[in-house]
């Protein structure tokens, strides 16, 4: 018997929760449906139709991302029906795009289309014809790569761009198959009001859109290695995934499941990492001599001559005239020790951080 | 307000698309895309004022690649089907539309009135049209114009309406045949204030023009049905989407919405007195996918004209999220009479158990092309033969569309159905909007199929994948410039791709753009097998 919140799922009575989706019933019990257009974050669009379903009653399978559930229905999530849909769904994307396989340094969700196409071997080569994407090769900006030959159209970018950056930076220009991504009057992405937070990169299936500054480690040889921490320039503590390859830092990715941030970065966290392994940046410390020339020095030296400056300042106007600022691009273990020091060591709250975002 | 631009410059500047987005707060990108997705909005000079062509499925018949040849010194454009394929070939200059069979011989001149009823049966819809005067409110009047919803404003309560409506058997005319009456019962009862009316006058279908010749000609009996269902379903405002192609119609609509004002039929009392009820005109602007409610409505409020994902169906979540009727020109236009005659004389005017009459849009290689309503029920080769004089001397019908393009061909041997919906998807098909274009047997069908298909891909609007790309390679395969050389696997592919759009497609486009193929398929094995083994040597 049905009662009022369940649903039959595949055979089985499942419970579900007033406002959820067919999918979102489905994925709760690991029925791995396939999307391309679905981003959990964002308003589900219904555009890619590789989520449909068999729903008892209705004439055509149905969209299960935007079919809200209601009591007693019955739905299938992997008839051979849908199934066969479903790798014709994919053979015809496949058959649009200059290429399938992209470096997963592309983005967070690049390599969505792949995955999905080898699962339904839909490597077949049917349906080939005219490609839809049209590259922006033209947009050197240095941070994202417009490869739209790459572009399945399934809006991700632009909804991400809308909903969850709020910018309305990017948009769809013309219709059917010749629908592309743009931005304003189709110019540069600098000359739009995109701020470079780089979700759009990371939402996008098929590597259309990619981090530029990461694909540059793409030859490096070695796997991968995500390093789940915390981006240090701001307050927000948005949770990123520091991706390495033999130890070198190749790229940033946001992560999707950081409480502060799902999946959202600013500019700074997203691309500016380059000063962590910069040649300019200092190994040794530095220490002044009288002459006014900066000279390495031992760790020893260097903090003597800290500690000694403070007490100067400390002698001569009181613990209150000393202030901290800690830097936004040290490591976190250090801003904690910097102002450690001034609370424990002067009792004083004088301590900020140079990037109050 | 884009149209605004679009008509003092001729075209669509950046700057304009500034400030109409400044002053909407529509973001500049997503106002810029939405922009580039209406092929009528030109975005560059001379812009409005180039010559646009009907290249659509009649009138290729007859000689529009002729004209555009002749024309493309002036810089003319092919245009789809622009519902004149009674009297064509239409080319519009602006706002003016002139017609005419050669470059030479073009001309301004009205839209036809509907042939008088060759089966002599009663009308509902055409039963005043032919009245010389109709279009005028004064004109309307006189034969009868009104009546129905004055006696039912004064005599009864909103309920009745929407019960005389329900018992006639009313069903939308517009396409999907969903009851008229259980819609506006739907939007009475749905929560939300104000409610609206939407007249959908897009008539983007090729091969239908029967809403032009209703909004030409009987203007008054279109905003009678919408003041009826403003007052069954207590909607206080009210549009008439009209689609660009018909800005003559646009003067007219406009000329019959003030004399309705000015009679107080319209205003702020037309459902009674402080029961407004206030209508508007607003033009599309080239897009056969905003003929779909959903799409119209985000065109009307100025979104990315998308159709939307349902449910939420429009009577409770429609024009700015409130409760909507959309209905169509036709639908509409049948209320008064229905009103003014009764439930009982509608439904009767069907034969055997269909209720009531359509409007069939007939064009092609026939006699008498035209507008006829005819009773539901009745067998195509009365339609064909008796009423409209057969095809040309000598030749014979190889096949005829249903819904305009949307039904896919009948065949030779399919010709003895009945017009009427369950009738026609028991063949796969369906009447729709009721456009019928008839071919002879000196058509090639594969070049007829492949302009059909790429109709549908020019106007697919590209949310969904299976129709976004499956018109498109659709089209390639027909046009032979794609595709296996080799028959079962030609056939495989277009049957597969035929069935991912019928099945899983977001809107009525993608799902009714291979019933083309599959009845090419179904009726000219003979000539696809030419196409794909003929074609490639
Ligand atoms: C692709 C597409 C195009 C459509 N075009 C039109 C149109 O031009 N005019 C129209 O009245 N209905 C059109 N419809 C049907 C509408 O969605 C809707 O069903 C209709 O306007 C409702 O009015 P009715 O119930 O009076 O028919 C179209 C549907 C689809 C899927
Ligand atoms: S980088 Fe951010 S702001 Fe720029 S287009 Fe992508 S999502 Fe929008
Ligand atoms: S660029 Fe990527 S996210 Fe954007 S529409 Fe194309 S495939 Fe989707
Ligand atoms: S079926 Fe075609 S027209 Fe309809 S939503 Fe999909 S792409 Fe758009
Ligand atoms: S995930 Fe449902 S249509 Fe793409």
């Amino acid at each position: 018997m049905a009662d009022r919140y369940t649903i039959n799922l595949d055979g089985s009575d499942v419970a579900f929760a007033d406002g959820e989706t067919l999918y979102e019933i489905a994925e709760r019990h690991r029925k791995e449906v396939p999307t391309l257009c679905y981003d959990p974050r964002l308003e589900a669009f219904g555009a890619c139709r590789l989520c449909v379903v068999e729903l008892e009653g209705a004439r055509n399978p149905v969209a299960s991302c935007t079919t809200l559930a209601t009591p007693g229905m019955t739905v299938r999530t992997g008839t051979d029906k849908v199934e066969r849909y479903r790798k014709t769904l994919l053979e015809l994307v496949a058959s649009e795009n200059r290429e399938i396989d992209v470096d997963p340094l592309a983005g967070h969700a690049s390599q969505e289309l792949k995955a999905l196409v080898d699962r339904y071997e839909a490597r077949t080569g049917r349906f080939q014809g005219r490609q839809s994407g049209a590259s922006r090769e033209d947009d050197a900006n240095p941070f994202i790569l417009r490869d739209y030959d790459l572009c399945i159209s399934c809006n991700r970018c632009v909804r991400v761009c809308a909903e969850r950056e709020g910018d309305y930076a990017i948009s769809v220009k013309g219709r059917g198959f010749d629908t592309q991504i743009t931005t304003e009057f189709s110019g540069p992405l600098e000359d739009s009001d995109c701020t470079f937070c780089g979700q759009c990169v990371h939402t996008c299936p098929t590597g259309a859109l990619a981090d530029r500054k990461a694909l540059r480690h793409a030859d490096v040889p070695g796997e991968i290695e995500k390093t789940r921490t915390i981006c240090p320039y701001c307050g927000v503590g948005c949770s990123v995934d520091i991706m390495t390859k033999d130890d070198r830092i190749v790229g940033v990715q946001p992560a999707m499941d950081g409480p502060a941030n799902l999946g959202a970065l600013c500019v700074k966290g997203q691309f500016a990492y380059d000063f962590v392994q910069h040649e300019e940046r200092l190994k040794t410390p530095l220490v002044r001599g009288d002459d006014g020339v900066l000279r390495p020095a031992s760790w020893d030296d260097a903090l003597d001559r800290a500690a000694e400056g403070f007490r100067r300042v400390e002698r001569k106007h009181g613990p209150a005239a000393i202030f901290g600022v800690a830097s936004g691009r040290a490591p976190h273990e250090a801003a904690y020790a910097m102002q450690k020091l001034m609370r424990a060591g002067w009792g004083l709250n004088h301590i900020d951080n140079c990037s109050r975002a | 307000m884009l149209h605004a631009f679009h008509e003092r410059d001729g075209f669509v500047s950046e700057e304009a698309i500034g400030v109409v987005s400044q002053a909407l707060c529509i973001p500049v990108a997503d106002l810029y895309g939405t922009v580039t997705f209406y092929h009528h909005f030109a975005q560059h000079p001379p812009g409005r004022a180039v010559p646009r062509v009907c290249d659509g499925p009649v009138c290729r018949l007859f000689g529009s690649e002729a004209i555009l040849g002749a024309l493309r010194r002036e810089g003319a454009t092919p245009m789809p089907c622009s519902g004149r394929c009674d009297d064509c070939i239409p080319v519009l200059y602006g706002d003016r539309t002139l017609v005419g069979r050669s470059s030479a011989t073009l001309e301004a001149r009205p839209s036809p009135l509907p042939p008088p009823n060759p089966g002599g049966v009663t009308e509902c819809v055409f039963g005043g049209i032919r009245e010389p005067g109709r279009a005028s409110f004064d004109g309307y009047r006189r034969t009868g114009g009104y009546a129905g919803l004055t006696s039912a404003l004064r005599y009864g309560v909103p309920q009745d309406v929407v019960t005389v409506i329900t018992d006639s058997g009313l069903a939308g005319r517009g396409g999907a045949g969903f009851p008229t009456g259980r819609k506006w019962q739907a939007v009475a009862e749905a929560p939300g204030e104000p409610k609206t009316i939407v007249c959908n006058a897009d008539e983007g279908e090729p091969g239908c023009f029967k809403d032009r010749a209703l909004l030409d000609h009987d203007p008054h009996a279109v905003i009678e049905g919408m003041i009826a269902a403003a007052y069954a379903t207590g909607a206080a405002r009210g549009f008439i989407y009209l689609r660009y192609e018909y800005p003559e119609t646009m003067e007219i609509l406009e000329r019959a919405i003030r004399e309705a004002e000015d009679a107080d039929l319209l205003g702020e009392n037309a459902r009674g007195p402080g029961q407004p009820f206030h209508l508007l005109v607003r033009r599309g602007a080239g897009a056969y996918i905003c003929g779909e409610e959903t799409s119209l409505l985000n065109s009307l409020e100025g979104k990315h004209p998308f159709p939307r994902n349902r449910p939420p169906y429009p009577v409770t979540h429609g024009y700015e999220d409130l409760p909507t009727v959309v209905n169509n020109v036709e639908t509409l236009a049948s209320v008064g009479p229905i009103l003014a005659n009764g439930a009982e004389w509608y439904r009767g005017l069907g034969l055997l158990d269909h209720a009531g009459t359509k409007v069939i849009s007939l064009s092609g290689d026939i006699a008498r092309p035209g507008n006829y309503e005819v009773p539901l029920g009745l067998p195509l080769p009365t339609l064909l033969d008796d009423w409209a004089g057969g095809p040309g001397e000598g030749r014979t019908i190889q096949a005829v569309t249903m819904a305009g393009l949307s039904g896919g061909f009948l065949g030779p041997n399919e010709l003895d159905v009945t017009l009427d919906e369950p009738g026609l998807r028991a063949r796969g098909s369906f009447l729709g909007a009721g456009g019928v274009i008839v071919f002879d047997d000196t058509r090639d069908m594969v070049e007829v199929a492949r302009q059909a298909m790429s109709f549908f891909a020019h106007e697919s609007c590209g949310k969904c994948f299976p129709c976004r790309i499956g018109t498109t390679r659709l089209t390639e395969r027909l046009a032979g410039d794609g595709g296996p050389s080799e028959l079962a696997a030609w056939t495989e592919e277009i049957t597969d791709i035929g069935d991912v759009m019928k099945s899983t497609s977001a809107c009525g486009l993608g799902m009714a753009a291979p019933l083309i193929t599959e009845s090419l398929l179904r009726n000219f094995g003979d000539q696809v097998a030419r196409h794909v083994d003929g074609g490639r040597e």
